[in-house]
């Protein structure tokens, strides 16, 4: 099976370069002798003299290589990638021999790709746009034509991607990024296999493939989806994409945790009395009725970003800062989360009525364009879950996620217990809540820390303060996009921050039972524009404790 | 914005807190404090640099200004703003007059963010020892800028005769986008490099400083031949198996021409100061790589290995005239 897989091989990737992510693979000898290099790595990249992983500034630059974007006129690929590719070669981040392929049922030309591309990306950059980074790029764009099950159109891809690498010095290395629905993988899939386009050593580079959520919808379904991916594809070079992963706020978490020295002695049950993780969203599900209704909350949310965020929080310390031993800690969390017993009392989930939200009336979820009147799909889940560890034993991770809450907000909570004694009397604490780190992943990137303070004047009264490290106040300038991290990770083969085979079935192994048990019965109704459903209130007040307002 | 006139560094001290509390700034986003050494006339320059660089690093800037020193009576002026021309931080500038000149760090030590690093950076006539100025000497990090000196060449070499761990100069700043375009370039090659030509100016210290740098990263000698140009025009190497790069920069591109491979252009836009500037400021650690680069450029092979700490030498330009 995978899973043993991904513990046991060593991600050759993990070593590649003297930018790459393992100490070991870099060089500080003397520059006149250029060092030779590891065995196992990529030799243009370690051997060249001028990298010196003391040179901070010089940029990672990915080798030569070529991105493949199957269904590029779809909305993911307008918005977020191609924008993505302009901004990174903007800051200088891509090769200089560097093409994009894309690949689409359109009866286009390679200048009517360029043009809706330069368009695409002329209103979604991130950073100011330049028509001189542009028109270096649109040189190298190139467009092949063809339906997923059109073999011609699949050798013609095959074709120019050949003659690409002779013309444009990418060295057969190439992505594919699968922009497309699961249905359409396996069809995709074959047809590379057949044109022997994911093979490294036909291609005399390195191939890898980039698919997007969803996972799969079950733990069968992932593993026939991970199974047929990996027989195309070294298990190494597939590349999961969990946008949520390429934030900078969800990378600080790491740096909170194991670089400092301060938070990681109380990260534990013996002073964390429960975490909140939670992703709010204030849209509906504007026009992907079909998708979503067939998916619901918990499978389009809950089995990825949110149990990433769990791992992420409450992981120990991986032995280096390496894909492979990230991944390793990661899966022994997810292993390790535990259901309730009482399903009934604390799992909820809800679907969200109509109402008003943000000055504007919104309608019902079953009132959604697309969405039959009776459907049960949840908008909303809320799930208490624990982990079985020493460091986490009996702390309750409240989870929840939803669609029409009043403000979109991701973020995780750590409660911590309150202190044991108090020499002040009742009425001078009755203001103190319990102190809390929390960790905004989205909007206002930050962390703020909430603790008791006096209240200024001549009773002793204490209540709660919160002091804020705003991220984009600290660091304005380095917070790209996450594609644009996500992206440039792909073409440097760094793993570290994508969900590997087994997380994605660790994390089914959860959700499953949840689904199990929730089939059939009806959702709890929310009004759209309020926190979740009363029943999730109540979840918590049985516990003694109240959701954060985030 | 607070104006103080023939003021002390106690009362600037108390303007800023001021300010401060009446504008909502806190000091939980600092991250640095910037001190800028320069002349009057090139106030507006550098505060187009400024507000550029504050833009990315949240931090306080002490400007410093020092007027005659031969002024008989010492004085101070001060300006203290929050989120103006110096960029959205806290800015004091400071215009001392007289001998208060030379004692510019009792007005500015007690203004330093607390605990927060300490970049000094002199736009223009660094100090021919920076353990001369003291404001030098109490920072972490010293940015300099040669190309503003009267003789750039002999500034450089001045520079690492005088360097210590955490100093660095802006002329080895701009050439990152080329040091980024050749390991780039070198990335796709296997061969043993044979030959390295930098074409240019050979006085400019960035053309110097590249061919620095290439040469302690190959081991081989890297001249500067003389081209049309007053900065850096094109890089040639020469590769054992008969490869060969050529990088040219025409017109804000970059252009890479190689045997038996289409030209491939790169944008290479102008960058201003402040985004030099940024740069530096992104890292506060000693620049080993700059060091050996200028350690290649000036036969000095133990830049690395020297203190990197500074001891005050009293030095008096009174004095020292009358001397000269």
């Amino acid at each position: 099976m995978s899973t043993t897989d991904d513990l046991s091989t060593v991600d050759p990737a993990a070593g590649r370069g003297s930018f790459g992510s393992a100490p070991g693979a870099a060089h500080t000898g003397p520059p006149a002798t250029p060092p030779s290099a590891p065995s196992g790595t990529t030799p243009a990249a370690s051997r060249n003299p001028l990298r010196d992983p003391r040179d901070r500034r010089l940029p990672r630059v990915p080798e030569p290589c070529a991105l493949v974007v199957f269904g590029v006129t779809g909305d993911l690929s307008r918005k977020k990638l191609l924008p993505a590719i302009y901004d990174l070669a903007n800051r200088g981040l891509l090769p200089a021999d560097f093409v994009l392929l894309g690949f689409a049922r359109r009866d286009w030309g390679d200048g009517d790709f360029e043009s809706m591309a330069k368009k695409a990306a002329r209103e979604h950059a991130r950073t100011e746009w330049k028509d001189e980074v542009w028109d270096r790029l649109s040189g190298n764009i190139t467009f092949v034509p063809g339906a997923f099950d059109d073999d011609d159109a699949f050798d013609e891809l095959a074709r120019t991607l050949k003659e690409l690498s002779d013309s444009h010095g990418i060295k057969g290395n190439a992505a594919f990024y699968l922009s497309i629905p699961p249905a359409a993988f396996p069809t995709v899939l074959k047809q590379m296999e057949r044109t022997g386009m994911a093979d490294n050593a036909r291609s005399g580079g390195w191939r890898r493939v980039v698919v997007e959520k969803p996972f799969g919808h079950d733990l069968p379904s992932a593993l026939e989806l991970n199974r047929l991916v990996d027989d195309v594809f070294t298990p190494q070079d597939v590349f999961r994409i969990d946008h949520y992963l390429g934030k900078e706020t969800v990378q600080n978490i790491m740096a909170l945790r194991f670089a400092n020295q301060l938070f990681e002695p109380v990260w534990n049950s013996n002073f964390v009395d429960s975490v909140q993780i939670t992703m709010a969203e204030d849209v509906g599900i504007a026009g992907r009725a079909g998708f979503y209704d067939a998916t619901g909350a918990a499978r389009d949310v809950l089995q990825n970003h949110l149990l990433q965020l769990l791992a992420l929080t409450a992981m120990e310390e991986p032995v280096e800062f390496t894909a492979e031993a990230i991944q390793v800690e990661k899966l022994k969390v997810l292993r390790a989360i535990t259901l309730p017993h009482d399903l009934a009392a604390y799992a909820v989930r809800g679907q969200y009525d109509q109402g008003w939200q943000a000055g504007e009336r919104v309608v019902a979820y079953t009132s959604e364009e697309g969405v039959p009147p009776d459907s049960k799909t949840e908008t909303y889940a809320a799930v208490r879950l624990g982990i079985d560890t020493r460091r986490w034993a009996g702390v309750p991770f409240y989870m929840r996620t939803g669609k029409r809450l009043p403000r979109r907000v991701t973020e995780i909570g750590v409660l911590f217990k309150k202190a044991p004694h108090l020499p002040f009397s009742q009425t001078d604490t009755e203001e103190l809540g319990h102190n809390q780190l929390v960790i905004r992943v989205q909007p206002d990137e930050g962390i703020t820390l909430k603790f008791g303070s006096k209240v200024p004047g001549s009773m002793m009264e204490v209540r709660d303060v919160s002091m804020d490290f705003l991220y984009g106040e600290a660091f304005t300038e380095s917070s790209p996009e996450a594609y644009e991290r996500l992206i440039l990770d792909v073409l440097l083969g760094d793993a570290t921050l994508f969900p590997r085979n087994a997380e994605v079935e660790a994390s089914w192994r959860v959700i499953d039972p949840l689904e199990a048990f929730w089939a059939g019965n009806t959702p709890e109704k929310y009004r759209a524009g309020e926190w979740g459903p009363k029943k999730a209130d109540e979840m918590l007040a049985r516990d003694g404790r109240d959701w954060r307002r985030p | 914005m607070t104006t103080l006139w023939d003021t002390t560094g106690t009362a600037v001290v108390k303007a800023l807190a001021q300010e401060r509390r009446t504008g909502g700034g806190v000091t939980s986003g600092l991250a640095l404090t910037l001190v800028v050494v320069h002349d009057e006339k090139d106030t507006a320059d550098v505060e187009a640099a400024v507000s550029i660089a504050s833009a990315r690093h949240p931090m306080r800037v002490l400007s410093v200004i020092r007027h005659n020193y031969e002024a008989p009576v010492p004085r101070l002026d001060a300006e203290v703003l929050i989120g103006g021309r110096y960029g959205p931080g806290e800015a004091v500038v400071l215009r001392m007059y007289g001998r208060l000149s030379l004692h510019a760090e009792s007005v500015t030590l007690p203004l330093l963010a607390p605990d927060a690093p300490v970049v000094t950076w002199w736009y223009s006539s660094t100090p021919e020892l920076i353990a001369h100025d003291p404001i030098g000497v109490f920072a972490d990090r010293r940015i300099t800028n040669v190309i503003r000196d009267r003789d750039p060449a002999a500034s450089l070499r001045q520079r690492a005769e005088d360097y210590a761990p955490g100093d660095t100069d802006l002329t080895w700043t701009v050439i990152t986008p080329w040091r980024a375009a050749l390991a780039s370039a070198f990335d796709t090659v296997q061969a043993e490099c044979e030959s390295v030509t930098v074409a240019g100016n050979p006085a400019d210290p960035s053309a110097q400083l590249l061919a620095g740098w290439m040469s302690s990263r190959l081991g081989l000698q890297v001249p500067v031949e003389k081209a049309e140009g007053k900065y850096i025009s094109s890089v040639t190497v020469l590769f054992a198996d008969g490869n060969r790069i050529d990088l040219t920069n025409e017109g804000y591109k970059l252009i890479m021409r190689r045997l038996g491979q289409m030209d491939s252009i790169a944008p290479f836009p102008q960058r201003r100061t402040g985004d030099v500037l940024a740069e530096e400021l992104r890292r506060l650690d000693p620049d080993e790589t700059y060091a050996e680069a200028l350690g290649a450029v000036t036969g000095h092979a133990d830049l690395n290995s020297r203190p990197t700490t500074r001891t005050h030498i009293w030095f008096d330009p009174a004095l020292a005239g009358s001397e000269g």
